[in-house]
């Protein structure tokens, strides 16, 4: 995002049917140092208020963006950044659920020499999210949250002009509450869990000729499970030992290394080509169901069961300008290994089991696909054509009979189509079309009668999929004429022109009229949305 | 991610819409499926086999007729059931016994299918308790089966219920593992989207004390249709006490029904 302004005050900001936005920048000291501050805030719950059963609803949504810099001297500079947001949905007291997320950057550049630059930062975070219910018989409270403390310190050194070397670390401790239930109805006393991420790395990015570029590095990851939990260790999904690690203590740790190189060869003024290698490793792992339900992801950290994702991936690239740098083309193939894989075993008890854990199968996955970017940069119409083509998958001994099967997220298409065209000096209009591939998610197949009541019957995991998700928003900006120092604009806007229904989630019910016949029931979130926003700059 | 969140919770307010829509399904495999139940009450009791079919067809189920099941118990009692036909199996002279270990086989399509079920120490069932909440102008009816749990770990409850004599095809179940030995004061999570309580509707609720088998999977039938925060489990099959790849359950239980009118 941009830095204050150092030179002058400037207040800009947009006032919109359902959300309104303001920004102040300006400097603190003139041209030595400068401040930010926006803001945003929705208010849909004022409309909401308007029906008589939604008077005791609150719906919202603010975020605060601050920003400072401040020149210590010609050698060095301090920035601060910061980021506070939240999203509040109650129903008087019976129904609330917030998200939350706040974030502060402190980083101090250095030029120790004309050569040798120093970048050190340190960064915190922190995701909250909470849900509660309350009756007369029953209190719930779900929570989550993802807390990061990060120190990053890299040094980038202009060797000569052939040699760029950077050099560094990176500690990062996170501390991961999995969703945790509190209530009458359960316990689960899932108590938050900590975790240390360091890394040193050195890597040298050579112009090895006027054609040949070679960007090569090695990475050395560790990552340390800390104390302040019981860490349960399961084979076969069977409890087999229980370790106590106190506070502070270092408990199981993991080593990575991580080789990295790229090159890249020009073949002429406009074409080139790259290849590369990468090995990453992943120590907070995504854990999604696969129902066609509302979506429940959930977040865990590395412990004595669930080792660091490690990928190799492997790639080659071809770019190339055309008609005189108008157009841009870039296509990539890639293809990557993944190691210690994790997903729920069948039936897994994701909501009140003690230990999350006991209910995970590992093994491995493969990726490969195709992407092409193809950009138009000049004239009235701009725009670019973005499409992929992909396959996720995985093989886990536990389900699908140890068979490969996709992973939720697996996408065979995605496509998106954006497209600018300046019609007069005041007017602008612009187009957006995407589409992409629904998630894979296990459907049942059959039915049969147990007890007097329908019950499913499933086959493979992950063998189904969503329907697509596609649509298309168009707007247009009008630029009035500058008045002094009051600059303005119109934007009108409409999401989702033709109205497609796109799928939030699916369940399947007894027709109410056919009690034979199951019914796929399809949530979708909006239709169309209209918004107009008035944009103003002093 | 919030921004998306909270447009989501905006939508859903605002402009969510359901509908049913046509799914293109993958191929079924037509499985077999057993249904046995034993009762503290005096029998007969029955054993239904029966076969799925896809998800999509609206006829009838399958049955098996030339099956030979036999259930035996752990006194020494053994018998073959008699064939009704329509898939139906029906004892002659055994009796359901608290604290008996019961057998099932079934010999069928030229494969054997055994299963076993205790049937628990029966818990006695006191009374239905209603509460209601008013949210946002409706009232909201809370089922609470009243009974006390006893001090011995391990207990497993199963639910019926029925408003107005219609059988809710909803899988209830509570376990002792958090309040060993206490009064109980857990709802039934009823999932009341299709479901209107109105006032003066009554409500019947069937408890069975159940083993710790056939509660696994109800418990599992009832996290897979559960749709709700964090909540659900991985849709598949669930594990059931049949041997050689049976879908269906055998359970041997006591039983205990009390009915009453929404205040």
């Amino acid at each position: 995002m941009k830095e204050g302004n150092n030179k002058d005050y400037q207040v800009s900001g947009g006032l919109g049917l359902i959300s309104s936005r303001l920004l102040v920048e300006g400097p603190i000291q003139k041209d030595k140092s400068s401040f930010m501050i926006s803001g945003r805030r929705t208010y849909a719950d004022l409309f909401a208020k308007l029906s008589s059963d939604m008077k005791d609803v609150k719906l919202y949504f603010y975020d605060l963006n601050a920003k400072a810099n401040w020149a210590i001297n010609s050698k060095n500079k301090l920035y601060f950044s910061g980021y506070f947001g939240k999203d509040v949905f109650s129903v008087s007291s019976l129904f609330g659920s917030d998200w939350g997320n706040a974030t502060a950057t402190l980083r101090w550049n250095s030029l120790l020499s004309s050569k040798l630059f120093s970048n050190t930062s340190f960064i915190y975070s922190n995701y909250d999210f909470n849900v509660g219910f309350k009756t007369d018989a029953s209190e719930m409270n779900f929570n989550s949250h993802i807390k990061d403390l990060n120190l990053k310190q890299d040094f980038t050194w202009y060797a000569n002009a052939r040699n760029t070397l950077r050099i560094g670390f990176n500690v990062i401790q996170h501390t991961v509450t999995p969703t945790k239930a509190e209530g009458t109805d359960i316990v689960n006393n899932k108590r938050s869990r900590k975790g240390l991420e360091n890394a040193v790395y050195v890597s040298n990015s050579w112009k090895a000729s006027d054609v040949i570029n070679i960007d090569y590095g090695l990475r050395f990851s560790f990552y340390n499970v800390l104390g302040g939990n019981t860490y349960n260790i399961y084979k076969n999904n069977q409890l087999i030992d229980s370790i106590k690690l106190a506070n502070g203590k270092f408990g199981k740790n993991y080593y990575n290394l991580e080789p990295r190189i790229s090159a890249s060869y020009s073949l002429n003024n406009t074409a080139a080509i790259k290849i590369g290698y990468a090995r990453n490793t992943q120590n907070l792992h995504l854990m999604s169901n696969s129902t066609g339900g509302s979506p429940t992801d959930a977040w865990i950290g590395n412990s004595y069961n669930i080792k660091p994702e490690v990928a190799d991936q492997f790639s080659i690239g071809f770019s190339k300008n055309l008609h005189n740098n108008a157009f841009e083309l870039n296509t990539e193939t890639y293809y990557k290994t993944m190691q210690h894989q994790i997903d729920y075993r069948d039936g897994a008890d994701i909501n009140t089991v003690p230990d999350i854990e006991s209910e995970l199968l590992f093994g491995k996955g493969r990726a490969y696909g195709i992407e092409i970017l193809l950009r138009k940069k000049k004239g009235n119409l701009t725009g670019w054509v973005g499409y992929t083509l992909s396959k996720t998958e995985r093989q886990i001994n536990g389900i699908n009979k140890g068979q490969w099967y996709n992973a939720k997220q697996d996408r065979t298409h995605d496509l998106s189509i954006v497209g600018i065209y300046t019609l007069s000096p005041r007017w602008t209009l612009s187009g957006t079309f995407i589409y992409t591939t629904g998630n894979a998610v296990t459907f049942p197949t059959g039915k049969y009668v147990l007890n007097n009541m329908v019950i499913y019957q499933y086959g493979t995991r992950n063998a189904d999929r969503m329907p697509a998700t596609h649509r298309l928003d168009i707007s247009a900006t009008y630029e009035r004429p500058a008045r002094k120092n009051w600059q303005s604009s119109w934007s009108f806007g409409l999401y989702n022109v033709y109205g497609r229904r796109n799928p939030f989630a699916i369940t399947f019910k007894e027709n109410k009229d056919n009690p034979q016949k199951i019914d796929a029931v399809q949530t979708s979130l909006f239709q169309w949305v209209p918004s107009i926003t008035y944009n103003f700059k002093f | 991610m919030k921004n998306i969140v909270s447009i989501i919770f905006i939508a859903l307010l605002l402009t969510a819409c359901e509908k049913t829509i046509d799914l293109k399904y993958k191929d079924n495999l037509s499985r077999i499926i057993i249904e046995g139940n034993i009762t503290n009450e005096a029998g007969p009791y029955y054993v239904k086999i029966t076969k799925s079919i896809k998800l999509t067809e609206t006829g009838t189920y399958p049955t098996i007729d030339d099956a030979v099941v036999t259930i035996s118990d752990d006194a020494g009692n053994s018998e073959t059931l008699s064939t009704l036909g329509n898939g139906t199996y029906r004892t002659n002279l055994l009796t359901g016994v608290e604290g008996r270990t019961y057998t099932l086989t079934v010999q069928a399509e030229n494969q054997t299918y055994t299963a076993q079920s205790t049937m628990p120490q029966h818990v006695p069932f006191d009374s239905i308790r209603i509460e209601t909440d008013i949210i946002t102008g409706e009232t909201e009816y809370s089922v609470i089966p009243v009974y006390t749990d006893p001090f011995a770990k391990g207990n497993n409850y199963r639910f019926v219920l029925w408003i107005n004599n219609k059988l809710i095809n909803q899988h209830f179940v509570q376990n002792d593992e958090v309040r060993n030995g206490a009064a109980n004061s857990v709802r039934l999570e009823i999932n009341d989207d299709d479901i209107e309580f109105k006032q003066g509707d009554s409500i019947s609720l069937q408890m069975q004390c159940i083993d710790k088998n056939v509660a696994l999977y109800y418990r599992t039938l009832a996290l897979i249709s559960d749709s709700g925060p964090g909540g659900g489990a991985t849709p598949n099959n669930p594990p059931n006490n049949i041997s050689n790849g049976a879908l269906g359950i055998f359970s041997a239980y006591t039983v205990e029904q009390k009915s009453k009118s929404l205040p």
